[in-house]
């Protein structure tokens, strides 16, 4: 799926978030909340937020490089949510 | 033209320029200038810079091919590409559009450029790192000391870390800014041709465009993206190293006779040649692996990457000195092929994550999908 379709669906926010979730089931086989702190539970380290950037590059057609390489964005589910949102506008 | 003979052509043209050089510059700890800017002004530094911005456009397996090769000739020159083309890949990935349109055609028509990450106390803690970069008016100063900067002495800018506000960045440095002082490293263990340098940094004024992607950023993240590429290309290096020891090892027991029969035919000979067959092998296709993934942007290039690095720059410490073993008093002189080998490929190890972070973060990895 495209930034395209994200923007023109109505429910973007909750299909974003739902795939991200899916996302980190999958990678990590634990469920995460949304608004879950990654970082202080150690579930994240720069590796795999750099593993992450190229699957959210992947999932959602965006880039992601220059000032959004940063580790904020991928605190949680709903700030990678942000990232992607903001990206695909 | 494919872009197989391309790589050909490129493989002779590294062959031509370098030749048989390299012991040479090794004993003089240095590279002559044209030579590098040869290599640059074709764009061979940074074979992965789009063609869009004047670079060869190689993927990375191809350009990892190309690594090798210049790594089996010289592994000072080498370094000097990873540092040069790890330049190019910060710029790629962390400035915006015109710091991209601007940097990029100069690297590849032969500017060349070195990257400072290291510090006296930030080694393989780079967390550590205390190099201050702070806004000035329409300007940014740099303040800090890097040390082990790869090409440093041959370099006209250095893409410098540090710290910025609530976050870090990396700028650009021209090395003649009022304020630098270079401090050259002529005694290292391995690559000693490779202009490894200690750069001062004393209140350097540049203008605040030099600050690639201009705002702040996370340390690990942008240190962790530039070290992917640096990782894969000194694997991909490491990979050259095995490739000239396993040559020279062969060339050796072929015609070198002992017992009256040729070393080849001694057991304990042929058991270092298939060892050093495995070696190079065994690294050759974990960093064909990792390249592919690069080229695929597949999510776990990144520690694909760490993974090549950690088998090739260990391969190779283990192949050299199996092939000074096999060369005996042939191998044991000064700046010889193997004896380079054996010292360069000691760095390999330490460099770019030593062996032991990489563990660290093969071992995190692991533990993540089991």
């Amino acid at each position: 799926m495209n930034s395209e379709k994200y923007l023109q669906a109505d429910s973007s926010e909750d299909r974003v978030t739902g795939e991200l979730l899916a996302m980190l089931r999958k990678r990590l086989k634990t469920t995460v909340r949304p608004e879950q702190d990654l970082f202080t539970e150690g579930m994240i380290n720069s590796m795999f937020a750099l593993e992450l950037v190229v699957q959210i590059e992947n999932a959602f057609d965006v880039a992601v490089e220059g000032r959004d390489l940063d580790m904020a964005n991928f605190r949680s589910v709903n700030a990678m949510a942000n990232l992607v949102r903001r990206l695909a506008e | 033209m494919t872009i197989e003979q391309e790589l050909a052509d490129q493989c002779r043209f590294v062959d031509e320029l370098i030749g048989d050089q390299a012991s040479e510059w090794d004993a003089q700890a240095k590279i002559p200038n044209d030579i590098l800017r040869h290599l640059g002004t074709q764009g061979l530094l940074c074979p992965q810079v789009p063609a869009s911005v004047g670079g060869p456009g190689f993927s990375s397996l191809d350009a990892g091919e190309l690594t090798a090769h210049l790594g089996s000739r010289c592994s000072s020159t080498r370094s000097v590409m990873t540092s040069h083309g790890m330049a190019a890949w910060c710029i790629q990935k962390l400035a915006d559009h015109d710091q991209r349109k601007l940097y990029l055609p100069e690297l590849t028509s032969g500017k060349l450029a070195a990257v400072g990450f290291t510090e006296p106390g930030a080694g393989s803690d780079l967390s550590e790192m205390t190099t201050r970069i702070s806004r000035r008016g329409k300007g940014a100063v740099v303040d800090g000391h890097k040390v082990w900067v790869t090409g440093a002495s041959y370099a006209d800018f250095v893409v410098v870390f540090g710290r910025i506000e609530n976050g870090a960045v990396a700028v650009v440095v021209p090395m003649s800014s009022p304020g630098v002082r270079v401090e050259a490293i002529t005694d290292a263990l391995g690559c000693r041709a490779a202009g490894h340098a200690n750069i001062y940094f004393d209140n350097v004024q540049v203008p605040a465009d030099n600050i690639l992607g201009h705002e702040a950023q996370s340390l690990p993240l942008i240190i962790t993206t530039a070290l992917s590429y640096g990782r894969l290309s000194v694997a991909w290096g490491c990979v050259g190293i095995l490739r000239a020891c396993l040559a020279q090892a062969a060339s050796h027991a072929r015609t070198r006779r002992q017992f009256g029969k040729p070393l080849e035919q001694h057991q304990l000979i042929k058991r270092y040649l298939a060892e050093l067959f495995v070696l190079e092998q065994s690294a050759a296709q974990l960093c064909e692996h990792a390249s592919r993934s690069w080229d695929a942007a597949t999510p776990d290039t990144a520690i694909k990457a760490v993974l090549a690095k950690q088998v090739s720059a260990r391969n190779a410490a283990q192949a050299s000195a199996m092939a000074v073993q096999v060369l005996a008093s042939a191998g044991a002189r000064g700046s010889g092929l193997v004896t380079r080998a054996y010292r360069d490929s000691k760095l390999m190890e330490i460099i770019e994550g030593s062996t032991e972070i990489c563990q660290l973060l093969l071992a995190d990895h692991a533990m993540s999908l089991y």
